[in-house]
């Protein structure tokens, strides 16, 4: 049973016991009604907000989920250009990131609200999708900042010792510099020419 | 009292009333694989059990209350 059977498991045994008091509240007139009531009309459904939260924090968090809305295909489809110098793909394709979590592992704020704040401009996205337009590029309110990048990367031998990062290190860290800086990795996402990319079939 | 407990009985009603409904869009929510599972959780479902919990605590509340006949 995986975390959604568990959820539903828990909510289905939760509306057995409520239904019990819609259909006959007296039974609550004794000691053991009074708590059978308090359990079923207060400690599990609480839990069952607390593991529902918990499992619709997690799925977001999934590629799968972010590229469900129809403006993000383009950009799940653009994690598969078979070009090393595409920063997405090859960090999706050589599972630098976990392939099933590719878009939060590089867009998530990594604070203690970070989640929180993801979700909130994740309702924004809903929003535009389903009742606005979406904008076309979709563009980072405040632009990609370098500390998603440096989460990993910093600290890791391979790009302190870069003779390239080395004396732009200060400028990159306080974030002055963007890592996507034209002539740097300046290619992330490009899907305005998704059609003339070359895509990679994983197992071919 | 008796007033009181009919009452009590009422919310208790209305409470577990809410907490199912609630509990199916969860349900519902849980196996829809789409964006607005989220929204259709945390606004719709996670409210109305919510609000089931509170008129069930509210109920407990009330039903301490003396009534006008108990008053002194």
């Amino acid at each position: 049973m995986g975390p959604a059977g568990i959820v539903v498991a828990l909510s289905v045994l939760t509306i057995g016991v409520a239904a019990v008091f819609f259909v006959e509240p007296k039974i609550t007139m004794g000691i053991t009604g009074k708590i059978l009531a308090f359990a079923g009309l207060c400690i599990l459904p609480v839990l069952c907000i607390a593991a529902g939260m918990n499992f619709h924090m997690q799925r977001s968090e999934q590629t799968a989920f972010c590229i469900s809305c129809h403006s993000m295909e383009a950009y799940g489809k653009s994690l598969y250009i078979d070009d090393p110098k595409h920063l997405p793909a090859q960090h999706f394709q050589n599972h630098r990131v976990p392939p099933d979590m590719a878009c939060y592992a590089c867009h998530t704020d990594y604070t203690i609200f970070g989640p929180l704040k993801d979700k909130l401009s994740g309702m924004t996205r809903i929003y535009l999708q389903y009742v606005s337009t979406p904008p076309n590029p979709i563009t980072i309110k405040g632009g990609f900042k370098n500390a998603q990048c440096l989460h990993c990367h910093l600290g890791a031998r391979a790009f302190e010792e870069n003779p390239v990062h080395i004396p732009m290190m200060a400028s990159l860290v306080s974030n002055q510099m963007s890592c996507l800086t034209s002539g740097c990795h300046d290619k992330a996402h490009d899907v305005a020419n998704l059609s003339h990319e070359k895509l990679w079939k994983p197992g071919s | 009292m008796i007033f009181n407990e009919m009452k009590m009985l009422r919310f208790f009603r209305v409470a577990s009333a809410f907490v199912i409904v609630g509990l199916l869009l969860e349900i519902v929510s849980l196996l829809w694989f789409s964006p607005l599972s989220f929204v259709l959780f945390a606004f719709v479902a996670a409210a109305l059990i919510g609000l089931g919990v509170l008129i069930y605590l509210a109920s407990l509340v009330f039903a301490m209350l003396p009534t006008s006949e108990n008053r002194g």
